[in-house]
């Protein structure tokens, strides 16, 4: 069921170019050089400290590591952070 | 950034979290629509992070069950700094005491300045606005307006042709214009003297010419009274000379004067019941102060003033309206005969006295006639003045 929808949705995403973070319920992340990371769409944030931002998407999580860490603003669907990032990764849902 | 712009206005506090994973607790309010921000982690169970005043309680309720520790670290904002303002009582009445200052002072005259008289003229319309009030210390809006006061000044100080009245701020700015009384211009103008009107001579003062008069004579319109031909004027090319009459004839002259005096007349009297009230003034909107109810007079004499509160040199739009209600009563008054007649002797003397100006000198009046008609008296006068009837003519006229 789940993954007829799926392939639905990804249908309409390619053949109807609706944006695809709407559609496929993703995580939009903007990056800004190494200093800002705007995350919108995200479903909430599971682990934060100086050096490591970890937010859940709908399979997995997102994870993004760096220094100096600040989170400049957080809203119900959307986190600025602030700091400079090393790397972003994405984490398979069961690998947590 | 936009949820967080105006944050200073509204107001903002510094929250510290501490517990196991404190960043899950701002993860729980951000669930329920709470704005955070400049959010950051101090140690494993510490996270700072800014929140809107309006959202503490919404913050105290999510704490509840939960195992955090939540603490205030820093509130700013315009709230807490207005807070701490109105704390500090002192710099309030301060406050208060230099606005109500600055209003009591801004409606006080400090000046009067009057230019362009003389010094003596000067003294004496400073002198003339003491007595209407206007002096340096007095409260503005118990003033009357400036054009009262001018029309008033004009009328008091004769020396004065015209005086402008012009109210800057606190300063009241005179400027007046002396009277400056032309004088005939003296002509050198060769010319006679001839009677202005019939009447007999009484006086005769001749300065230039030859009087062709005597006193006691009687002399008629247009009769020559002094002759600016000089020497003999029989033969052509002779001593003759001419100049310019001038001199001062006074006669006795007669005029014949009606007037009707009615026995019954109305006035209006105040009776010294009043009531005053007090408006404030915004626009066409009147919001009584002071003074509540009419009174129940049957006949009312209303005094009505208005007077612009000012800040510093600014006309508030705010007026103070002071109402005078006065009771007043008709009189219906009866006269006695000989109150009429004198009443009509005196008011024909002054009308009299107004058309022949201020130099003629009124000597007897004498009642020709006299009868009552329709619950008026009618008079007929007869008035004996003494006046200046010489009248310049130039000798060359028609030539």
């Amino acid at each position: 069921m789940s993954k007829w929808q799926q392939r639905v949705r990804t249908l309409m995403v390619n053949y109807l170019a609706l944006p695809s973070d709407v559609i496929l319920e993703l995580p939009r992340i903007t990056i800004i050089g190494q200093i800002h990371v705007y995350i919108e769409n995200h479903l909430g944030l599971v682990t934060y400290s100086d050096t490591e931002l970890k937010l859940k998407m709908k399979q997995g999580f997102v994870q993004i590591t760096g220094t100096s860490f600040v989170i400049k603003m957080m809203l119900p669907q959307e986190i600025l952070l602030e700091g400079s990032i090393k790397d972003v990764r994405f984490l398979p849902a069961n690998k947590q | 950034m936009k949820p967080i712009q105006g944050s200073f206005i509204i107001g903002y506090v510094s929250i510290l979290i501490k517990g196991d994973q404190p960043e899950l607790f701002f993860q729980k309010c951000s669930r329920h629509g709470i704005t955070i921000w400049d959010m950051k982690k101090h140690g494993p169970d510490l996270c700072e992070g800014k929140i809107k005043l309006a959202d503490i309680k919404l913050i105290k309720k999510i704490r509840r069950g939960t195992g955090y520790k939540v603490s205030f670290v820093q509130k700013s904002g315009y709230p807490f700094l207005l807070k701490r303002f109105l704390r500090k009582r002192p710099l309030m009445i301060g406050l208060l005491l230099a606005l109500f200052v600055i209003i009591f002072l801004s409606n006080i005259i400090w000046e009067v300045k009057i230019t362009g008289v003389p010094k003596d003229i000067e003294e004496k319309i400073s002198k003339q606005l003491n007595q209407y009030g206007v002096h340096p210390g007095a409260w503005i809006f118990s003033l009357q307006s400036p054009n009262e006061i001018q029309q008033q000044l004009v009328k008091d100080v004769p020396e004065l042709l015209w005086v402008g009245v012009d109210q800057k701020g606190t300063t009241f700015y005179l400027e007046g214009v002396e009277k400056i009384i032309v004088k005939e211009i003296p002509a050198g103008e060769p010319r006679n003297l001839v009677a202005k009107k019939n009447g007999v001579i009484k006086e005769l003062y001749v300065s230039k010419g030859i009087a062709r008069v005597k006193v006691n004579d009687y002399v008629e319109k247009g009769d020559l009274l002094v002759s600016g031909v000089i020497g003999e004027d029989t033969v052509e090319d002779s001593t003759k000379g001419l100049v310019a009459a001038d001199g001062l004839i006074t006669a006795n002259t007669w005029y014949e004067v009606s007037v009707t005096v009615p026995l019954e007349y109305y006035d209006e009297q105040v009776t010294g019941n009043n009531e005053t009230k007090y408006y404030l003034k915004i626009g066409d909107f009147q919001l009584p102060v002071w003074g509540f109810g009419s009174p129940d007079y049957t006949d009312v004499h209303r005094e009505t003033r208005e007077a612009t509160l000012r800040l510093l040199k600014w006309e508030s739009p705010v007026k103070v309206v002071e109402n005078v209600i006065s009771e007043k009563t008709y009189n219906r008054r009866d006269r006695t005969k000989e109150e009429a007649i004198q009443i009509g002797i005196d008011q024909a003397k002054a009308d009299l006295q107004l058309e022949l100006g201020p130099e003629a000198k009124i000597m007897t009046e004498k009642i020709l006639h006299e009868s009552i008609e329709h619950g008026k008296v009618k008079l007929h006068l007869y008035i004996t003045v003494e006046e200046n009837i010489g009248d310049a003519q130039l000798l060359n006229q028609g030539d």
